[in-house]
């Protein structure tokens, strides 16, 4: 459809002025919209094969909020070389920095928050996809199908735990289940391993739970589940130890060009200059390209809300399932999978997302509103399951372009700069797959301007695994708690979390020591007390092993402290 | 290693269980802390005792003199220690546990459950906002306070009129902090009167009912708190949010007693104590497993923890007849009563019901029959949800239904 076409079209359906230009890449849009909501669904008319949107559609008097930035100022990084440099911190950049590590190459990774899979990366349900969901050939569904393939095996190599338990799409209606039989001619042409449709008897064998209203199910072996977070937090941590410089609290601000290369990035820790520039900005992808002049896509932001039950939660189903949409809601939310409940890799389940668009990409906070609705949706696929059992809820803010695709390519207009955007789920799954030919792109172009790019002989795929107490062989455990009688000491007791791995967790290869640092690589603090019990033994610990006050120990970034001072301190 | 009784805990449940069975059994007394005493350690308000020694002391007062008793006992004890793994044998228990020497395993004819209890969490309550660093449980406060010696934060939202807030919102004002406020969703205060009195009105500190905390606000910290007012049913009405501008929001929305183990011996449980069926000698619906103190129910007084575990202690030293049980039925306004059950084969000479009512009551009688014989009946001119009753009866020989009845 012509872009005028379209204008007179949004004229009609919302009585909203709005201009459209385009170019070879992309379409145009500015204007007003009457809300956010609205400014989304106009910027979507536009798509067309073979182009991106850059939407300028914004509600009346929309301000939008200034993005947060660390309160470090200093010049680490000033007159600083890199022959790549990463921006963002999320599964996306860690994954092409370490797969980059491969090289003999100074790789910077510029991350803003106090430590990796600070967006997205970290709150999302760790769902490794199957892909079935992707109807037609993109980048997405070439990357999730190989991703899944190799996660069993990347898992290995970056010592995270990873389970492959299959995933069962509950039929309600006979309708359905036969029309669900196009998901097989759909798996076997994209490759998805496994795919079958089970019965009744065979359904309520394996998910009981479901029973009183399943006439069947697709059953999907392929789809998996990993710690989002600690996968991200892997592939950093072995980035480092091949090489490549994370550096946290680190927000790239400008960035200065000279003809059609990126000659200086100037970050709140200086500037510095980089051969290559790998945009992984997640959220702020689009802010990213724009400081290279170089915004051809714009990234809506989408937030989605989990919410995670306790691991005993009673009448809770054993595996990952979700209801098939059926004719009512076939039509309705086309961008999310509908979510469902997703059995996590430590066993706790998790309900959700939602999809809500929203105009501020850095607001993961919750709300009263999509935590019941995600509970309502998802309960009717478990209906005995209690509010009670919800030890804690989450959001995360998604990334998607108007395209609803990846971006994975190297700039047109600006030749040392590469995107790696709109990486929404699959991301998660897609990411061991797109990061070694994201790598092999910078590798490439170096390597076009003359620049000679060997192996890194040191390169060492393998991160040793974190010790983890829960679950270990007695044996192991006794040899290991003799060895250190820390891994003897309990701290967390509803994760079983011990001191020794708390100290471990502590003294990471990327140096951060945040309460949540802590949380997020060892689980003390996930569990149904939510670290009341071991948040002072934590505190204690973080302060001990740095050499810092209990009082400068922090939740997360910069400025969220846990103790505000000594008591009586008199200030 | 074999012991006739362990007792998991070392609070003030465990120790009176510890201390009272060792007069007839071998004990191990597994702890998970460094040191004996539980919560108390943290607790150091007075007024625990005024039942038991009738004086008022302090937390870790209260738990030293049970301590001193233990050292006059043959009790083992394992600190550092955490269960992992209980099994049932076909004669008692097998018992594994990891301990700063590694993972020991040891046997025992029976077992007592002494786990306490844990803080209902924020999300629990559907509180919803921001992921920023500020809130914490009452407990985790207190201790960062009692124990870490430093100082949450300087202007404070107390969200819960339990005890453990009342008692929080003085702690933190002694030691500096601004308390704002005690916001309460319930439309009475939860806690003990005295400590109203002793905690707010002597400090001049507010306590607002019927509001709640509905959202949080802050980006690296707290920086406010969304407080609505909540309708009878506890929900909140839209348009009375008013933001409260603070660093810090204490959470005392109620305790809940902590039973993993319990969980992994596949207890029955009873939905309005959070805590297993027991017997009138805290025998729980397993043959040889006892639970009491908090793990059983959430006590208000720590005198009344230490005497199910005192009895908790006796009954599990004592040989036992195969068990006749029969329920105790409850009529009435209840909010719960415990024990559930009664086993005609053992002692029931003075058998201790604890209950509560589930709303504020007056004028109410509470009478306990077996079949048409009052054995029990008391007038109470006021009964309120957090003050925990105790009554005590003689049950030797019930013949016929057993009933608990609150009437007018």
């Amino acid at each position: 459809m012509n872009i005028k076409t379209v204008c007179k079209k949004v004229k009609r359906k919302y009585g909203a002025e709005v201009f459209a230009s385009e170019d070879e890449r992309s379409v145009f849009v500015r204007g007003r919209a009457a809300n956010w909501q609205q400014a989304v669904e106009i910027g979507k008319m536009f798509v067309k094969k073979g182009k991106h949107v850059v939407n300028d559609v914004l509600p009346q008097g929309f301000v939008p909020p200034k993005p947060m930035l660390p309160k470090v100022a200093d010049d680490k990084l000033q007159g600083t070389h890199w022959d790549v440099a990463i921006v963002g911190g999320g599964i996306s950049g860690c994954a092409v920095a370490r797969e980059l590590s491969r090289y003999d190459l100074k790789i910077l990774l510029c991350e803003k928050h106090g430590d990796v899979a600070h967006g997205a990366s970290g709150a999302n349900d760790g769902m490794v996809h199957a892909g079935i969901d992707l109807a037609h050939q993109c980048l997405k569904l070439k990357y999730v199908v190989k991703g899944n393939a190799m996660y069993g095996e990347i898992c290995d190599e970056l010592g995270v735990d990873f389970v492959r338990e299959g995933q069962y799409v509950v039929f309600t209606s006979r309708l359905i289940k036969l029309l669900a039989k196009s998901y097989l001619v759909r798996a076997k042409k994209h490759g998805i391993p496994g795919v079958s449709i089970i019965g009744k008897r065979e359904i309520s064998n394996v998910e009981p739970s479901v029973a009183d209203f399943a006439v069947g199910a697709l059953k999907i072996p392929s789809t998996g589940a990993v710690s989002p977070y600690k996968l991200t937090i892997a592939y950093a941590e072995n980035a480092v130890q091949n090489g490549v410089t994370v550096s946290l609290d680190t927000a790239v601000l400008s960035m200065r060009r000279e003809g059609d290369k990126i000659c200086s990035v100037t970050t709140n820790r200086g500037t510095f200059t980089a051969d290559c520039v790998i945009n992984c900005a997640g959220v702020f992808a689009d802010v990213v390209a724009e400081m290279a002049g170089d915004r051809y896509f714009s990234i809506h932001p989408r937030k989605g809300t989990d919410l995670l039950l306790d691991a005993n939660a009673p009448n809770a189903p054993t595996h990952s399932v979700s209801l098939a949409p059926t004719l009512k809601t076939l039509g309705q939310n086309k961008n999310t999978k509908g979510g469902g409940i997703v059995k996590t890799v430590d066993g706790n389940l998790l309900l959700g997302p939602d999809a809500v668009e929203t105009p501020l990409r850095e607001d993961t906070s919750t709300t009263a509103q999509s935590v019941n609705g995600v509970f309502e949706k998802q309960r009717k696929a478990s209906p005995k399951l209690s509010r009670s059992s919800v030890i804690a809820y989450f959001s995360g803010v998604r990334a998607p372009t108007y395209e609803e695709d990846f971006i994975l390519e190297r700039s047109e207009k600006v030749k040392n700069l590469i995107h790696v955007a709109g990486i929404q789920s699959p991301g998660l799954t897609a990411a061991p797959a797109f990061a070694p030919d994201v790598a092999a792109l910078a590798v490439n172009y170096l390597r076009s301007c003359g620049k000679t790019v060997d192996a890194n002989a040191g390169f060492c795929g393998k991160r040793q695994k974190p010790v983890c107490t829960k679950g270990m062989e007695e044996d192991s455990l006794q040899q290991l708690i003799e060895r250190d009688a820390d891994f003897g000491r309990v701290v967390c007791r509803c994760e079983q979390v011990t001191l020794g791995e708390i100290k471990q967790a502590i003294n990471n290869p990327l140096g951060v020591a945040t309460v949540d640092g802590v949380k997020r690589r060892v689980r003390a603090g996930m569990g149904r007390c939510q670290g009341g019990f071991c948040l002072p033994t934590v505190l204690k610990t973080i302060a001990e092993q740095k050499g810092v006050r209990l009082s400068q120990v922090c939740k997360g970034d910069e400025g969220s402290y846990v103790a505000a001072g000594e008591i009586k301190s008199g200030e | 290693m074999y012991f006739d009784i362990v007792v998991i805990g070392a609070g003030p449940a465990g120790l009176a269980a510890a201390i009272k069975a060792s007069q007839r059994a071998s004990v191990l007394l597994i702890e998970r802390e460094a040191k004996p005493g539980g919560i108390l350690k943290q607790c150091i308000h007075d007024g625990f005792g005024v039942v038991r020694f009738g004086e008022k002391l302090s937390g870790p007062e209260y738990a030293q003199r049970f301590i001193n008793q233990l050292k006059d006992t043959d009790v083992k004890t394992a600190f550092f220690s955490f269960v992992t793994q209980i099994k049932r044998l076909e004669q008692g228990f097998s018992l594994h546990y990891v301990c700063k020497e590694g993972v020991k395993h040891v046997n025992c004819g029976k077992i007592i459950l002494a786990t306490g209890c844990r803080e209902r969490t924020a999300n629990a309550i559907s509180v919803f906002g921001d992921r920023c660093s500020g809130v914490f449980t009452a407990g985790a406060a207190q201790n960062l306070v009692n124990v870490l010696g430093v100082l949450p934060g300087r202007r404070v939202v107390i969200l819960g009129s339990g005890d453990i807030g009342l008692i929080m919102a003085r702690r933190l004002t002694l030691e500096g902090a601004k308390v704002l406020g005690v916001y309460e969703a319930k439309p009475v205060p939860s806690g003990l009167s005295r400590n109203i009195h002793q905690c707010l009105h002597d400090f001049d500190i507010p306590l607002y009912l019927s509001r709640t905390v509905t959202r949080v606000f802050g980006r690296d910290r707290l920086s406010e708190v969304e407080i609505s007012e909540v309708d009878e049913n506890m929900r909140p009405i839209a348009g009375t949010q008013q933001r409260v501008q603070c660093d810090t929001l204490v959470l005392a929305v109620g305790l809940i007693p902590e039973n993993e183990v319990a969980a992994s011996l596949s207890l029955p449980m009873d939905g309005r104590t959070k805590g297993a069926i027991v017997d009138q000698t805290c025998q729980t619906m397993a043959d040889g497993v006892y639970a009491c103190g908090n793990a059983l129910h959430v006590n208000d007084l720590v005198d009344y923890v230490s005497e199910s575990g005192e009895t908790a202690g006796f009954f599990a030293s004592q040989e036992r007849k195969p068990r006749k049980l029969v329920p105790i039925n409850v009529v009435g306004g209840f909010g719960y009563a415990v024990p559930q059950m009664l086993d005609l084969n053992c002692d029931a000479k003075n058998v201790i019901i604890y209950f509560r009512t589930a709303q504020p009551e007056e004028n109410k009688r509470v009478t306990l029959t077996v079949g048409d014989k009052t054995v029990f009946s008391k007038k109470y001119a006021r009964l309120l949800p957090p003050e925990m009753e105790r009554i005590a009866a003689d049950l030797s020989d019930a013949q016929g239904e057993i009933t608990l009845k609150m009437e007018d």
